[in-house]
């Protein structure tokens, strides 16, 4: 709701009041007021936002029936007019004030006791495209934008069933934003839904940018290393999801829907894994995982074999990476942290730094990091070589990067200060957070921990589409079967 | 309420504390513990005796820099005195600075003079210590330890990994060498026969007329490099296997013993033997030395081998090469030259009183009441029954 | 929540087995020599027949405080839980022993600073402030890890182990199977380890048979390996502690792979961290329970517990031959008789609640 506003103000009809008030409401100067008269000379004002309306469309649907009509006492008559197919009325002004903000054209007139609020609004929008986070070789290329109807027309025409819900949610004091529940009723649980719609109606925050606002909310643990809401720019993905029995959030202004409840899992497996063969996806998520975690423990258990237990590596390997660290000035742990934070800083700056100068920076961070260092004795190549593995081997599932890398380094400083037992219990500790983690009562390690046979089909392992008669296990949907 | 709030932050301050406390330990690494570059590689130990003390000689594997010009490893041989082994040990300590780290230390090489007492009082503490693995290779040798490990190799920079290539899986698999691990050793030791083995390894002389630098180094009480003149290359061989009674060297096995006593472990495949100018070549070997103490102990030391002709000092036609079968003649001359190999080592095993074929345990093994009978006599009473099956592989 | 009964059968297949890797196989060796197998069995059959027992009294879903009460009242019944965490506490001090001793040599190559062993109990606190339902879970990640860990050591070692070592049978006679019996005791509690969880699981019919089963194939997986250990070291078994971790080193394709071992070794580690914290997880629920504690109290508890055994641990860190000497020889009666009696003593508060109701 508008703050600024008084709820209590409604229209009183006399038009001269009504605009003066609608104007208090609405200082801004991009907000148009275009004043106009029917046949019968009646006065109308329209109030619309320059930048959110389609002003073309406003003119043929609004403003030159109405210019041309003799209309009749009272908002029917009005309304019969105007040739747009959503139309809505309101009495209070500041809700009115809000829909011209959310970019629907308000039109009061003279003895009228309501504004008509008339759709035809066109924010800019981008084009639909491949989202840049999930490519796909096979499979749909369509990704969500940062409109939400957009987005909901994108999920509405993959699910033409009735039991798609999208209850709509406005969130955000002064963003007022759009959030589309969505779910198939009778498949996804509604202790879930509601749940949801609880923890979204109980925000009461300024503005919501983005969706990733929304998951801090909707976390059972806020303040978790870990992920508990999942996410996909892609809508196939989506609806794949809301299939299994789960909830999905669009958001206004974000092209990264959340879906609920979360599994750890599912980070592992990509779209593209169900439109290859099963042996194909079973051994690329297999790859996923053992890149993950060598990514994550290689830099910490070469580390921990240097400096701890040189037996871990073979002895020809140990003499060549001894003859490599001979000169090196720092220890062990210190010069593979030093490398590990160089890379996080070189990806930062990837991410950050205008096209134009990529290229230049490209050479500055391969050969002067890369090559200078080592021949300037202040690295060692075995270490820019684990480094540089475990640094791709992280994006290998990229949906927990954020995690994982800080992970990495939580390993390092237990294997450089207390060593290969250090890796262990840091494992172990992981380990006890990750299975008890729950959201929404869906366990985030399942089907692992708790064990769920029939869901283990889909997890690292792929079975062929003729095996998964079922929803997840997890989710408990009360419409299990889903191939018969 | 203040308690209560206190309790709430306490996980996140205790976190906190223990985060910090993990960095400091992080950044100050402070327990002591070795690092690579603090450490001495120990490949290979060789040990020597006198009546006051051990010698320990240690190979220690240099690690060559980045800029790599030559292959292989170079190595460092340093000796140690102290009238134990450990002694020997902390002695290359204080000299050198370096930690010794027998992790890697994959060979044990006893010179001839620990041979003549109990080969225990120098493998004590390779048992003893946790860190040490038990799978390290064990070898006697010829004369000193010591300058074995020092001579330089004609195959390897490093006389440890020439030597290693001698006890290698295929080597073993020829019949030619007998290896042991210090596990196996061991258990033979400490089990009721009380008998071993390990390969017995010579060097020989091996001239390099260009006078090639070595790439061993010298520091510490090393032993130099032979004189300014051509550089004394060796050649290694083990095919003789020195066996032991309660620790003692009992006797050596000549080659063609080793290699029955090989075929009778089973160990032997595609390794060969000759006999009158022609050589044959085991394919399958399975052998066994059965115990029968029914009237008086008799031993049966039966091997069933398949073997192919595989080369012959008179020339052949291409139909005989093509077949390389054996003729009833040539399996009956292989079955007899086995069988002399047999005896022989039978010979041997009886005279130095050394219960190699492990009968005292396969008698306790297989009844209490006969082991107690014939414990102390089953060597020089038991008889011998010797059968070699040599057919051809058709 | 409650735990699954598929856990409680992957705990008595799977993890149970796993505490009995390092110093038992040694001890046995050193008691009963190449008889070292004919121990175990007496102690697989009771310690199986517990099991039962205390899968029984889950029918009724009632936790052991609730049955204590039945029985002798609220204040008895606190006492009682207080008793049996004690005994917990005792029962933990063998695999913490152990645990240590594991750490300083096999995840270093010389001797460590002996407060290396603290991050343990770090994580110990952490785990121990869990509710019980948690470990249920981790329980389902550990069974196929030290599945994997066993047969992967198992695998390598088979072909180094001359099983006629074990021959002739009896050869140590009757005093090598009473002696090795009593030294096993200590080292056999998985029965009491299940008293904690006793009515946070759902009973299915069945239950009590079904986890006598895996425990008994639990037992059969130690008995392999027993029988395997032996026959990799024979004479020498009574000096190799750690055995598990040094039976695979022979395999010989490890000199042209390396030390893959260590992927298994470090594996079945992993299952053990677990494993030794689990009396002291029980022992503070069992507090919990009694008291009808908060969770920041469990957490106060679960640091107080672990400071506690952190402290007993290091006072006798050079004297850790003593203690295991102590708790499997002048006390060896503690485990089974107290164990079984705890048990049995449930067991007729729950059949007197039943006849009650």
């Amino acid at each position: 709701m508008n703050e600024t506003a008084n709820p209590d103000k409604t229209i009183t009809g006399t038009l001269q009041d009504d605009r003066a008030r609608m104007r208090t409401l609405l200082p801004a100067e991009d907000i148009f007021t275009y004043d106009f008269e029917d046949m019968a000379g009646r006065p109308f004002t329209c109030f619309f936002a320059d930048a959110l309306t389609d002003k073309d469309l406003l003119s043929q649907q609004v403003f030159a029936p109405l210019q041309h009509a003799d209309t009749k006492e009272g908002t029917e008559a009005v309304r019969t007019e105007i040739r747009a197919p959503e139309v809505r009325t309101e009495k209070e002004l500041s809700k009115l004030a809000d829909e011209v903000l959310a970019g629907n054209p308000v039109i009061l007139w003279e003895g009228g006791k309501e504004g008509i609020v008339v759709g035809t609004k066109k924010a800019p929008l981008r084009t639909i495209a491949e989202p840049p986070t999930d490519i796909a070789i096979k499979g749909p290329r369509e990704g969500f934008i940062e409109d939400v109807k957009t987005n909901s027309a994108l999920v509405r025409k993959r699910l033409k069933t009735g039991e798609l819900m999208m209850d709509t949610l406005t969130v955000g004091r002064r963003s007022q934003t759009v959030v589309m529940i969505c779910y198939l009723k009778g498949t996804c649980r509604d202790d879930i839904v509601q749940a949801v719609k609880d923890k979204v109606e109980a925000i009461d925050i300024d503005t919501i940018p983005d969706s990733s606002y929304l998951t801090r909310f909707l976390s059972d643990r806020p303040y978790s290393l870990v992920k508990q809401v999942g996410t996909t720019e892609k809508p196939d993905i989506f609806c794949a999801k809301l299939a299994e029995g789960r909830v999905g959030l669009l958001v206004d202004g974000s092209p990264i829907a959340l879906t609920l409840p979360y599994m750890l899992v599912e980070d592992f497996q990509s779209g593209e894994d169900y439109f290859v063969p099963a042996f194909r996806a079973t051994f690329m998520r297999f790859l996923r995982l053992f890149a993950l975690i060598v990514a994550i423990y290689l830099p910490a258990f070469y580390v921990s074999a240097q400096l701890f237990k040189l037996q871990l590596l073979p002895v020809k390997l140990l003499l060549t990476i001894a003859g490599s660290i001979r000169d090196i000035p720092l220890s062990p742990s210190l010069e593979m942290l030093l490398v590990l934070l160089v890379l996080e800083v070189l990806n930062e700056a990837s991410i950050r730094m205008p096209k134009y100068v990529g290229m230049a920076l490209s050479v500055v961070g391969a050969l002067v990091l890369g090559e200078t260092a080592v021949s300037a004795g202040f690295v060692s190549t075995p270490a820019i070589i684990i480094i540089a593995f475990s640094g791709i081997g992280l994006y290998a599932v990229p949906n927990i990067i954020e995690e994982t890398s800080i992970v990495r380094f939580a390993m390092l400083l237990a294997a450089g200060s207390v060593g290969t037992y250090g890796v262990i219990l840091l494992t172990a500790f992981i380990l006890i957070y990750l299975v008890s983690t729950e959201n929404f009562g869906v366990p985030l390690a399942a089907p692992f921990a708790p064990f769920i046979r029939h869901d283990m089909r889909d997890a690292i392992a792929k079975y062929n589409l003729h095996s998964l008669k079922t929803r997840p296990g997890a989710l408990r949907s009360p419409n299990k079967r889903r191939l018969k | 309420m203040k308690f209560k709030r206190f309790l709430a932050a306490l996980p996140g301050r205790v976190c906190l504390i223990l985060v910090a406390a993990i960095v400091f330990i992080f950044f100050s690494n402070d327990f002591g513990l070795v690092d690579i570059q603090k450490t001495a590689i120990v490949l290979a130990v060789g040990i020597d005796r006198t009546e006051e003390e051990f010698t320990l000689t240690a190979q220690i594997a240099v690690p060559k820099g980045s800029d790599r010009t030559t292959g292989g490893t170079s190595s460092v041989e340093i000796e140690g005195r102290g009238e134990t082994v450990p002694d020997c040990i902390s002695d290359i300590y204080a000299k050198t600075g370096w930690v010794p780290k027998l992790v890697f230390c994959n060979l044990v090489l006893l010179g001839e003079s620990t041979t003549a007492d109990d080969v225990f009082s120098c493998l004590d503490f390779f048992l003893r210590n946790e860190y040490i693995p038990n799978s390290c290779q064990l070898a006697a040798c010829e004369g000193s330890a010591g300058e074995l490990l020092s001579s330089q190799s004609a195959i390897d920079d490093t006389s440890a990994l020439a030597l290693s290539k001698l006890f290698s899986d295929a080597a073993k698999k020829s019949g030619c060498v007998m290896t042991t691990t210090l596990r196996q050793f061991s258990t033979g030791y400490y089990g009721v026969s009380g008998s071993g083995y390990m390969p017995y390894v010579r060097a020989q002389t091996q001239e390099n007329s260009q006078g090639t630098e070595t790439a061993s180094g010298n520091s510490g009480s090393a032993q130099s490099s032979p004189g300014d003149g051509p550089t004394e290359q060796k050649i290694y061989s083990a095919e003789e296997t020195a066996i032991f009674s309660a620790g003692k060297l009992a006797a050596i096995l000549p080659k063609e013993q080793t290699f029955a006593f090989s075929l009778l472990e089973e160990n032997v495949y595609t390794g060969t033997f000759s006999a009158d100018g022609i050589t044959y070549v085991v394919l399958k070997n399975n052998g066994s030395v059965e115990l029968d103490v029914s009237d008086s102990p008799t031993a049966t030391l039966s091997l069933d081998l398949r073997v192919q002709l595989y080369g012959s000092r008179d020339a052949s036609m291409p139909g005989e090469i093509a077949r390389s079968i054996l003729t009833p003649e040539q399996e009956a001359k292989a079955s007899r030259i086995i069988e002399d190999y047999l005896g022989g080592l039978w010979e041997t095993c009886i005279r130095s009183g050394c219960d190699l074929l492990e009968l005292k345990t396969k008698l306790y093994r297989s009844s209490m009441t006969d082991y107690s009978q014939w414990k102390d006599s089953i060597l020089t009473s038991a008889a011998v029954r010797i059968a070699a099956d040599v057919k051809s592989v058709s | 929540m409650k735990l699954g009964s598929r856990q409680i059968l992957f705990f008595l297949a799977a993890v149970a087995p796993v505490g009995k890797l390092i110093l038992l196989p040694p001890q046995l060796a050193a008691a009963s020599g190449n008889d070292l197998l004919y121990p175990v069995f007496p102690q697989i059959l009771v310690q199986t027949a517990l099991v039962f027992c205390v899968l029984l009294l889950s029918r009724r879903e009632r936790t052991v405080y609730d049955l204590l009460k039945d029985g002798i009242g609220s204040t008895g019944a606190k006492i009682g839980m207080i008793l049996i965490s004690v005994f917990l506490l005792y029962a933990a001090f063998m695999p913490l022993i152990e645990q240590k001793l594991l750490v300083q040599s096999i995840f270093y190559d010389t001797i460590p600073s002996y407060i290396v062993f603290t991050p343990f109990f770090l994580l110990s606190v952490y785990l121990c402030s869990r509710p019980l339902a948690y470990t249920g879970r981790i329980w389902d990640i550990l069974a196929p890890l030290f599945l994997f860990g066993m047969a992967g050591i198992l695998l390598f070692s088979v072909g180094e182990a001359d099983y006629g070592a074990l021959l002739p049978f009896g050869a140590q006679g009757w005093s090598g199977f009473t002696d090795g019996t009593m030294r096993a005791c200590a080292w056999f509690f998985d029965a009491v380890l299940l008293l904690p969880f006793v009515g946070r699981f759902g009973y299915k019919k069945g239950l009590a048979w079904k986890g006598a089963l895996c425990y008994l194939g639990g037992g059969a997986l130690l008995l392999v390996f027993l029988a395997t250990f032996y026959g990799v070291f024979s004479d020498i078994a009574i000096i190799q502690v750690f055995a598990f971790a040094k039976m695979s080193h022979f395999f010989a394709g490890l000199t042209v792979l390396g030390r893959i071992d260590y992927l298994f070794i470090f594996a079945l580690a992993f299952v053990m961290v677990f494993y030794a914290a689990l009396p002291l997880h029980g022992a503070v629920q069992m507090i919990h329970d009694a008291f009808h504690a908060g969770k920041s109290f469990s957490a106060l508890l679960s640091t107080g517990i672990n400071l506690m055994m952190l402290t007993i641990i290091y006072m006798f860190n050079f004297d850790a031959d003593s203690i295991v000497s102590a708790i499997s020889g002048t006390l060896f009666w503690i485990m089974p008789a107290i164990g079984a009696a705890v048990i049995m003593l449930l067991l007729a508060f729950c059949g007197r609640s039943r006849r009650e109701v």
